[in-house]
């Protein structure tokens, strides 16, 4: 049954406009790379199941962003909800490189008193002989802030399920570690279903699955 | 017959719950539900009520200890504390059904359910530990009303089942009516209302009040997760959640994300006005004036109407949406209509073909058509999916508006979202007769007690997601206010 799972997550993706977001997160998604699509309008939304272990499910809530610069007071509102995000630029697109700084501060100024765990993503690393940001410049970038850095193509499905499934075991980990924990009125993280067993949000990450048949 | 055989009158819910008598009546409602799981029904989901949050913590408190008995309950949506939903959902359904005939009164239902008096499952629960110290005699007389019911009934029992029956029977009444019933019982509603609140037609939706419509949706979907998941191994598994499903189709999320723009902008909007005085704020909410009222609804007529092909469908909804001259295109709904109704086709093609085919129809029903459950689910689906994509075109046309480039006359504006959410509504019944006429031609050999908790599931389906949808609408007045006062200057 599709409705149980272990916590949710929701996830932010922002960046420039066009380097493919909302490409990245349908992919992810629906499993199919749309050719022409119309900018995304405020916020679009999107979930999916990732399974991190066997038997350990996490429901995803995408919050898919618009990257222009008219809809940006909309995103903010959205940074303080979200446990998790990736940071897209693309990689043929130096302009969209040197803007994650701009993304990063704006993000931090908006997620208080939470934290938000990101991931850099180098979109679009199909097209390499148009690249004109390198993959070193980009690790040490990502390294400079303590994120992870991960190249993806939403066209050829590269590294899609990586950069998702990476994002959500490592905020997995700070929820199991007591790092990040579910709060009232917070939607970052939230606990969900387990078959038979109803638990209380702090009994969750103690037990497994208990089979009461 | 005592008076507390009467299902109208429910006591007091002030006894606490947890005192000693809690433990034979869990036994009870286990033994219940064994009985009742073997009557085929079908969930009927109650539409989700905001409560005052006093209201709502209060209530918590008192179910927290007999958290353990529910949990049995809840395995199963037969068990009492369901029927007792069950009351509840039909007259706040029927007050949904008037208020798509036009009047936002989803905010007097409270008041309205709580003058009919319907028992909640707590109250209900009290109340049969009652019942069981009460001993014979009034066991004797709902055996009397029992005796449509052939299986033994032992002592305890016997209240419960007679307000089962008791829901039953109205529920045969409702249906065979059908929605004339609906509608009687939407009427009577309408009184109560009128008697306890008689300016209810200014009473706007849930949005006025503490919780907001996303928090309540939002706090009955994880409900039903709850109870899906510990459904999980049961064998009366359910396919068709609405609540889940209108979240799976996203709109539990834009209707939040609608509601972060509306109290935005109705925040911007008072601030604006707060300093503004004298002959410029005269002004301005004069010209604020027939912008509200384009949101009042009132020329939503209850005329039948005819089926509405595809195009006319989407040639409607696409000229007013250009009318609201924003950027965006509505073909998610018009595409999800569109499927709705070429499955229902295909189905009845089949149903024909099948027919031709096979002499006895009974034998058809045997091999692999669709079956009733399939068009149940098949109708909750669409329902959760149009209201999802309704939602999601009011959110997008609210973030439009807001950030736009062609500015239009608010009112104008809002006269066309008046048209959509009239539109739209009015499609949900369309849609809602389609379904249950196939339902009923489908399941034309299947027993009532099948069938008929089908229908009515789907009806109240249609007439929960109308309302939601009015809801949805009525968030999108402060964004067109700001909107109208920010293209003054």
């Amino acid at each position: 049954m599709e409705a149980i799972w272990l916590y949710q997550f929701r996830l932010i993706v922002i960046g420039d406009s066009t380097v493919g977001k909302s490409c990245l997160i349908r992919r992810f998604t629906e499993g199919r790379f749309a050719q022409v699509s119309d900018p995304t309008v405020g916020v679009d939304f999107f979930s999916r199941l990732v399974e991190i272990e066997p038997g350990k499910r996490i429901k995803l809530q995408i919050w898919d962003t618009a990257g222009q610069e008219r809809f940006r007071s909309i995103t903010r509102a959205y940074y303080r909800n979200s446990v998790g995000g990736l940071l897209l630029f693309d990689i043929t697109n130096r302009r969209s490189f040197q803007n994650v700084h701009e993304w990063l501060e704006e993000a931090k100024a908006h997620v208080q008193p939470y934290q938000i765990v990101f991931v850099l993503v180098g979109h679009k690393c199909d097209l390499d002989t148009q690249r004109q940001v390198t993959r070193h410049e980009a690790e040490k970038l990502a390294s400079s802030f303590g994120m992870r850095y991960i190249e993806t193509s939403a066209r050829d499905a590269i590294n899609v399920e990586k950069a998702f499934t990476e994002l959500t075991r490592d905020i997995y980990e700070l929820v199991r570690k007591g790092e990040i924990n579910i709060q009232e009125g917070w939607e970052g993280v939230k606990s969900g279903f387990v078959p038979n067993v109803v638990h209380s949000s702090e009994e969750v990450i103690k037990s497994d699955r208990r089979c009461l048949c | 017959m005592s008076e507390k055989d009467s299902s109208e009158n429910p006591r007091g819910s002030s006894q606490p719950p947890d005192e000693p008598g809690d433990a034979p009546s869990s036994e009870n409602s286990t033994k219940e539900q064994k009985r009742a799981v073997s009557e085929p029904v079908a969930i009927t989901r109650k539409r989700p009520e905001a409560k005052s949050s006093s209201e709502a913590a209060e209530q918590e408190e008192q179910k927290t200890p007999e958290k353990h008995d529910l949990d049995s309950e809840a395995k199963s949506p037969s068990g009492w504390g369901y029927w007792g939903n069950w009351g509840k959902s039909l007259i706040s359904t029927a007050s949904a059904t008037v208020a798509t005939v036009g009047h936002g009164i989803t905010s007097a239902i409270e008041k309205a359910e709580s003058s009919l008096g319907v028992p909640s499952p707590v109250e209900l629960s009290i109340r049969s530990q009652e019942e069981t110290e009460e001993g014979a005699d009034s066991v004797q007389s709902a055996d009397a009303k029992e005796n449509e019911s052939s299986s033994p009934i032992t002592g305890a029992l016997g209240f419960l089942s007679s307000i089962s029956t008791a829901v039953q029977s109205t529920g045969k009444t409702v249906l065979t009516g059908g929605l004339d019933a609906l509608e009687f019982i939407g009427k009577k509603t309408m009184d109560v209302i009128a008697e306890g609140d008689p300016g209810f037609k200014k009473t706007k939706g849930i949005i006025n009040r503490n919780s907001t419509l996303s928090q309540v949706l939002r706090e009955a979907k994880e409900q039903e997760e709850l109870r899906v998941s510990s459904d999980f191994n049961a064998e009366t598994e359910q396919k068709a959640h609405y609540g889940l499903l209108f979240d799976e189709y996203q709109g539990l999320a834009h209707l939040e994300a609608l509601e972060l723009l509306s109290k935005e902008s109705d925040a911007k909007t008072k601030a604006i006005l707060s300093s503004l005085s004298g002959e410029e704020l005269a002004e301005v909410k004069a010209e604020l004036e027939p912008l509200k009222e384009a949101f009042s609804l009132e020329e939503f007529d209850d005329e039948e109407e005819l089926e509405k092909g595809d195009e006319e469908f989407t040639q409607e909804v696409t000229t007013l949406f250009d009318e609201l001259h924003i950027s965006a295109r509505p073909l998610k709904l018009t595409k999800a209509r569109i499927d709705a109704y070429k499955w229902m086709a295909d189905v009845e093609e089949d149903g024909k073909k099948k027919k031709e085919e096979q002499a006895e129809p009974e034998d058809a029903e045997v091999q692999g058509k669709t079956s009733v459950e399939d068009i149940h689910e098949f109708a909750i689906r669409s329902l959760a999916e149009l209201t999802a994509c309704s939602m999601e075109m009011f959110h997008k046309a609210a973030t439009l508006i807001l950030h736009g480039e062609s500015p239009v006359p608010a009112a104008a504006r809002g006269r066309a979202l008046s048209q959509m959410t009239i539109l739209l509504c009015k499609e949900l019944t369309q849609l809602s007769k389609r379904i249950t006429t196939l339902l009923t031609i489908t399941g034309a050999s299947e027993k009532s007690d099948v069938l008929n908790p089908l229908i009515t599931g789907v009806f109240l389906e249609a007439s929960n997601s109308a309302s939601y949808i009015q809801d949805a609408f009525q968030l999108l007045l402060p964004v067109l206010e700001i909107s109208h006062i920010q293209s003054r200057t």
